[in-house]
């Protein structure tokens, strides 16, 4: 049973209130999924990036089903708001993520901005891009002592499995 | 008979034996899952629809739920301890199909000596004795609610109105009516885009219709998180449902 419920509270809510209205939310949107596909890495305020993510990865979903489709062109027209644009999703982004079923973008955060607002901002990345890698995965250097042990432990097994 | 050139009587020759093409196996089998099924997109448990579906596909296997549309001329028989026979028949038009799971109702409106009456049934009450479905067809829209403001001949259905036969392996014919509408005001404002309804003749002036253009969204369609795609979902429940029954 359904009540109305009051506009205060905003319980289940899945879009956030960002921009003016809904159509200032989307063209905001529209505008860093656009900024995305050109750089391929651009840095936001983490709540726009996180709902950028969605809407950036259905439409590398779209791209996939190729650009004979009719639904797909559309979509594209209306999100890429530089028409070259196109061009690069449909034949440099769809085929890079042919292989790959699911996540297609990166999100980690930053520190919080220089400016008056402190803002909690996010680098979002499409992977597989060009630029130089964000984290590099650290792994312990040889000389620890763990490390020395099990390397020891790893040439016993093989002079007891070699003769 | 046939004259022989040599004087002998003439060979009985049979006719070329028939060619049966069977087109049901041609065709491509029409599935149809009912709308109930499918669960809607939100964060409950999956646990609670599988369990539904199972008291559902139960239910079915004992009361036979047929196919039917939102435009489809319905009776039911339900089961009322102060009507005379203890049972009581309704006919009408399903204006619309809502609520998922066990709760899923369906409404029926016809047109009594001219007082209109919609009557709510849910399809899984075990007070329902019987569904039959007088005309199955389809209509332009999913809800026909604007049949309260329409002229009343479009609701009235006779009650002993008789069953239209359809083949099985036919489509489903779309009825692609027009319907007049009484004079303004309306219970809601169908000429808006919102309820983007294609089944109404309107005969508004054009400055109306425009006016109403105001409150089209034309970003909606391009919202890409709103869609919800059920074709896998619909797959994974058709097999489910189906191994249900034939148990």
């Amino acid at each position: 049973m359904r009540l109305s419920v009051a506009a205060a509270i905003s319980h289940g809510r899945v879009y956030r209130r960002i921009g003016f209205g809904p159509r200032g939310r989307l063209d905001l949107l529209r505008n860093l999924v656009t900024a995305l596909v050109r750089h391929e890495r651009i840095e936001t305020p983490w709540a726009r990036a996180d709902e950028m993510r969605g809407y950036a990865e259905r439409l590398i979903d779209y791209a996939k089903r190729g650009d004979t489709d009719e639904r797909a062109m559309r979509m594209a027209n209306f999100w890429l708001t530089e028409k070259d644009l196109i061009h690069k999703l449909f034949k440099v982004l769809a085929p890079r993520f042919q292989p790959h079923p699911g996540s297609y973008t990166r999100m980690l955060h930053i520190p919080n901005r220089d400016a008056l607002d402190r803002a909690k901002m996010a680098v979002i990345e499409l992977k597989g891009n060009p630029l130089p890698p964000l984290i590099r995965p650290r792994r312990d250097s040889e000389k620890t002592l763990l490390n020395q042990l099990l390397k020891g432990y790893r040439e016993d097994l093989h002079r007891a499995a070699a003769p | 008979c046939r004259a022989s050139g040599d004087g002998k009587p003439a060979k009985f020759q049979p006719p070329p034996k028939p060619v049966i093409i069977d087109k049901q196996k041609q065709r491509t089998e029409r599935r149809f899952l009912s709308p109930e099924f499918i669960p809607p997109r939100g964060r409950t448990d999956p646990l609670k629809y599988y369990m539904e579906r199972k008291d559902m596909i139960q239910r079915r296997k004992v009361f036979n739920i047929p196919e039917f549309y939102v435009g489809s001329v319905l009776a039911v028989t339900t089961a009322d301890p102060y009507a005379n026979n203890k049972s009581n028949r309704f006919v009408g038009i399903c204006i619309q199909r809502g609520g998922k799971g066990l709760g899923a109702t369906f409404v029926l409106r016809n047109v009594i000596e001219d007082q209109g009456v919609e009557v709510c049934y849910e399809l899984y009450s075990p007070r329902i004795q019987a569904i039959e479905v007088l005309k199955l067809e389809k209509r332009l829209d999913d809800n026909l609610m604007y049949l309260r403001d329409a002229l009343p001949e479009y609701s009235t259905f006779a009650v002993n109105m008789k069953p239209v036969p359809y083949l099985d392996h036919e489509e489903i014919p779309v009825n692609k009516l027009q319907v007049r509408m009484k004079p303004k005001p309306w219970s809601k404002r169908w000429e808006r885009p919102k309820y983007n309804i294609k089944g109404i003749k309107f005969e508004l002036p054009e400055s109306k219709m425009k006016e109403a253009q105001k409150w089209s969204q034309p970003w909606l369609e391009f919202d890409m998180l709103r869609e919800y795609d059920t074709s896998k979902i619909e797959e994974k429940i058709w097999k489910e449902v189906n191994e249900g029954l034939k148990k």
